[in-house]
């Protein structure tokens, strides 16, 4: 009777603990210019991202050609110029946002869920298998991720999937990290003794008591993890083993350009702009959220 | 004040000012301290943590980090010379060879990643221009004098134990054999065994060196055992100052008195400890009048009011305190 | 020392025979048979098979496996299925280049990061402070590759100060690609220096070092950046393969004949064993400089050398 007293009372000041972390979190986020900058660039990226279906119609503006209207330098028809096909670059640079942000979003949630279900595994259980999940850990981090995501692109062949699949893998091993240390710092807590021993299951203790406790890390860690997702995306694409042509997407339109690098920069201009905008903004916002997370780390 | 007397004086402070100037106010360390210390003589400046003392250390060796730190002096000799608008090169002759200062915490006062006797060479290579050799010889020897083998010096800090690293610091602080020693809490971290040697080491090297010095402790005890004269602080002042016989047996002001409340008594151990009630006033909002008045049994309406002055009442004893403006007043603990 | 050092190259033994075995498995799954790549379209059965034979594609993924560890022990990586080259031989000829570029890349990128992460951290919050934080941030997020445009269009195109590509010009052919690579890289350890050395410069040993009159100067360069080179010098393993990885973009964009070329190229032409026999050697690279850079580590900082020496 006392017990599930107690029990409830827990439950209680957690929500509420919860509620005002998020709070704080973004109390604390508000001061931060640089944050805020990041987060106003990445919702107009994102809301250029959703829009542009509307704006530009896919079939016969972003990648139908024109030969007639090639290699037009930028104008007030054209605002960054059209390609070696005619298309008009800035329907393709704001189109090409889609593909970006989501393979980005993509590989990081497939590393997330995988990573953060893995780590936190190896953490509880302890072990061996904690062992080899940690020598895993190292051999990935010494493959370099360009290459190992090459190997397995052109294992599975070029698609928009794999190259999330391929992103993915290679972002993986941080997620493991950061839940298993998570899960070490706290695995001998009271609090965790006396939840097995009020005969809460191990998994519950796992989803409800241990992983809230790394959530703020991983959300950092996600963050700055789709930045370096859409880099790597890019790189693969313009080595021609990304998204398939003549999709609109950021490398491969970096790709085309440097064929014509010596009296058409304008065309490598834009896209790799783009790329770094947006990596931009996500690392602004991992920073951010980073130090509002951490105070200890401001610096 | 003159010639003569400035001359007799290791250390000569006016009106000394620190104040930090930070995003969330300004914190007022220091608010304005007079201190004068003659040759071979110890002083111990007692208080709370956060009274000040060893942002007064810093002062006077002028390592108060800036920004925030700004400090604003009268006057600050230390041997009859003018240190308050030396230029940096200059100071850096003075720190370590005129003026040196042992740190609280030996766990972190010692550079990780160089030997022992490298670290304590090292002042002797500033000061001296002794060259690696002989200052390495000349190291060996200081840790000899604190009692560590001198065999010991190629070893790392981590090598040692916390009394060993605080001796090793006072090699360091003591190589070039300067003329004031700041001691900063020197053995609140370590345990009480090794306290007691560490004391004894350091009344032993004083004597032998010449040196004077200034003991920073909370500890009322340590100050009995080295100190020949006290400051008490509070809140970035000096609320009283005297000699051990002044301060110890004619206990004038308040805190002093809540100091010595708060020890516990050994030979009556059935009296109650009567500890000072409530905390040190924030130091970027200090009250208005006197910034003991709000824990202050005796405070007055006046003392809310007014800020006190230190005040001579005899020789070598001054203190601050309005509540003696009242006829006839004095403190419960009396003249023992 | 000298058995902390064996226990750890015992160790690379299993971690190298995992690595193998990763790429190997991943390389596997690759679609299509490749013997199609290189017998003639009208081919009979018995061909087919006789090839099959002999580019050691029959049996188990494991039988495999272990005939090539075998191969690799003795040096052979297999056969390209298009040069129809040694794969070893050919990824030996391409690594000096790669080599090459990765240090110029770190001695690039060192070079930019610890005197700014040091000016950084010294003035910290000051205008230089937050300038090189902003510079940091770009770097980190500029794609290398879109750099290593960039470079060519201002630095050889319009200036023609360098080539635009290849090997011939010596030092001046290396200077772009190096800095394309190595301005992500100094970012990021412009970052890491800057932190490190905030958290050395609190430490109450430096206060100590003041207080002995050793001089401003010589308090950051002698007694900071001793003890804040020790957290840089173990990112540095990591960023070794960070390097590798970008040699593989920029030797693209700068048509350097190094072993990312190589790999490209070669995936291009779908020549499974030069890709499997690069990665695995490029990843035993990154595994051995990973072990020497512990080494280091471990001489440099004393404390971790006496754990060793126990």
């Amino acid at each position: 009777m006392r017990d599930q007293i107690v029990e409830k009372k827990v439950t209680v000041s957690q929500k509420y603990k919860k509620r005002s972390t998020f709070i704080s979190i973004w109390r604390q986020l508000r001061k931060n210019k640089g944050a805020l900058i990041g987060l106003a660039m990445l919702v107009l990226i994102i809301a250029i991202a959703l829009a542009s279906p509307y704006i530009f119609d896919y079939d016969t503006q972003v990648i139908a050609n024109n030969i007639k209207g090639r290699m037009q330098a930028p104008s007030a028809d054209h605002w960054f110029g059209t390609d070696d096909m005619g298309r008009d670059i800035f329907a393709r640079v704001c189109y090409g946002a889609r593909y970006s942000l989501a393979v980005g979003v993509v590989a990081v949630l497939f590393a997330l869920v995988f990573g953060v279900t893995w780590g936190a595994a190896a953490g509880y259980i302890g072990g061996p298998f904690e062992d080899i999940t940690m020598r895993i850990c190292d051999i990935f981090s010494s493959i370099p991720s360009v290459l190992m995501a090459i190997a397995v692109v052109s294992a599975l062949g070029k698609s928009t999937f794999n190259l999330m699949i391929a992103v993915g893998i290679t972002s993986t091993a941080p997620f493991v990290r950061v839940a298993r240390a998570a899960v070490l710092t706290i695995r001998g807590e009271e609090y965790i003794e006396s939840a097995r021993a009020i005969g809460v299951p191990e998994w519950r203790i796992v989803a409800t008591h241990i992983m809230p406790n790394s959530v703020s890390q991983i959300i950092v860690q996600a963050t700055l993890r789709v930045g370096s997702a859409i880099i790597s995306a890019a790189q693969l694409s313009f080595l021609g083993l990304g998204v398939p042509a003549p999709a609109p997407e950021w490398g491969s339109m970096l790709s085309a350009g440097r064929s014509y690098i010596r009296d058409y920069n304008y065309m490598t201009l834009y896209p790799g702009l783009a790329i770094m905008v947006t990596v931009l903004s996500l690392n602004l916002i991992g920073d951010g959220l980073r130090d509002a997370l951490d105070p200890k780390l401001k610096r | 004040m003159s010639e003569e007397t400035t001359n007799n004086l290791i250390l000569d402070i006016e009106n000394l000012v620190v104040r930090y100037e930070t995003e969330d106010g300004i914190v007022r360390a220091l608010n304005g301290i007079d201190l004068q210390l003659g040759y071979r003589q110890t002083i111990g400046l007692v208080g709370e943590t956060g009274a000040g003392k060893t942002t007064a250390a810093l002062a006077m060796l002028r390592l108060v980090p800036d920004p925030p730190g700004v400090v604003e002096c009268d006057k600050l000799m230390i041997g009859g010379r003018d240190i308050l608008n030396l230029p940096a090169a200059k100071m850096d002759e003075v720190r370590g060879k005129d003026i040196s200062m042992i740190f609280q915490d030996p766990m972190s006062a010692l550079n990780p990643v160089f030997t022992v006797g490298e670290q304590i060479a090292e002042s002797l290579q500033i000061h001296e221009q002794l060259d690696k050799k002989t200052s390495m010889e000349r190291a060996k020897e200081m840790l000899e004098m604190v009692g560590i083998p001198g065999a010991r010096a190629n070893e790392y800090p981590h090598q040692f134990s916390g009394g060993m690293k605080q001796r090793v610091v006072i090699a360091i602080a003591l190589a070039c054999n300067p003329k004031l020693l700041i001691a900063d809490e020197p053995t609140t971290a370590l345990d009480v065994t090794i306290q007691a040697q560490v004391l004894e080491l350091m009344n032993r090297l004083k004597e032998q060196y010449d040196t004077s010095m200034i003991m920073i402790t909370h500890d009322l005890g340590i100050v009995a055992e080295v100190c020949d004269t006290v400051a008490v602080m509070y809140a970035g002042k000096i609320v009283e100052q005297g000699t051990l016989e002044d301060v110890f047996n004619h206990t004038l002001h308040p805190y002093t008195e809540g100091l010595f409340n708060s020890l516990p008594n050994i030979k009556n151990r059935t009296a109650m400890l009567k500890p000072i009630r409530g905390l040190m006033p924030d130091p970027t909002d200090l009250p208005a009048g006197c910034a003991f008045a709000p824990r202050c049994d005796y405070a007055t309406e006046e003392c809310k009011r007014r800020k006190p002055q230190l005040k001579q009442v005899g020789p070598t004893h001054k203190f601050a305190c309005l509540a003696y403006e009242q006829e006839g007043f004095h403190i419960k603990r009396g003249n023992r | 020392m000298h058995r902390y050092i064996i226990k750890r190259l015992l160790m690379l033994i299993p971690v190298l025979l995992c690595v193998a075995f990763i790429i190997f498995a991943i390389m596997d799954v690759a679609e299509g048979d490749p013997v199609y790549s290189v017998v003639s379209a009208d081919a009979t059965e018995e061909e087919i098979e006789a090839q099959r034979e002999a580019m050691g594609l029959t049996g188990s993924l494991l039988e495999r496996y272990f005939r090539y560890v075998k191969g690799m022990l003795q040096g052979d990586l297999g056969t390209s299925y298009v040069s129809k080259r040694d794969v070893m031989e050919t990824y030996l000829t391409r690594l000096p280049n790669t080599l090459k570029l990765a240090a110029v890349t770190m001695a690039i990128a060192l070079g930019i990061s610890i005197p700014l992460g040091i000016v950084a951290a010294v003035n910290q919050n000051s205008i230089k402070d937050t300038v090189s934080m902003i510079l940091a941030l770009l770097g980190l997020s500029m794609p290398n590759f879109w750099l290593g445009l960039l470079l060519i269009i201002v630095f050889s195109l319009k200036l023609g100060w360098f080539p635009s590509g290849g090997y011939e010009d010596g030092v001046l052919s290396i200077i772009l690609p190096a800095f394309t690579i190595g301005a992500g890289l100094a970012a990021f350890m412009t970052r890491s220096t800057r932190s490190s050395m905030l958290d050395v410069i609190r430490q109450d040993y430096l206060r100590m070092a003041r207080a002995k009159g050793v001089s401003e100067r010589k308090v950051i360069r002698k007694h900071a950046l001793r003890n804040a080179l020790i957290p840089i010098i173990t990112v540095f393993g990591v960023q070794f393969s960070n390097v590798l990885g970008g040699s593989v973009l920029a030797e693209t964009v700068f048509a350097w004949p190094g072993v990312g070329r190589l790999v490209v190229d070669a995936i291009d032409q779908r020549d499974i064993p030069t890709v499997t026999g690069a990665l695995v050697m490029t990843t035993m690279l990154v595994t051995v400089v990973n072990l020497l850079i512990d080494i280091v580590y471990a001489y440099v900082d004393p404390r971790i050398k006496a754990q060793y020496m126990k």
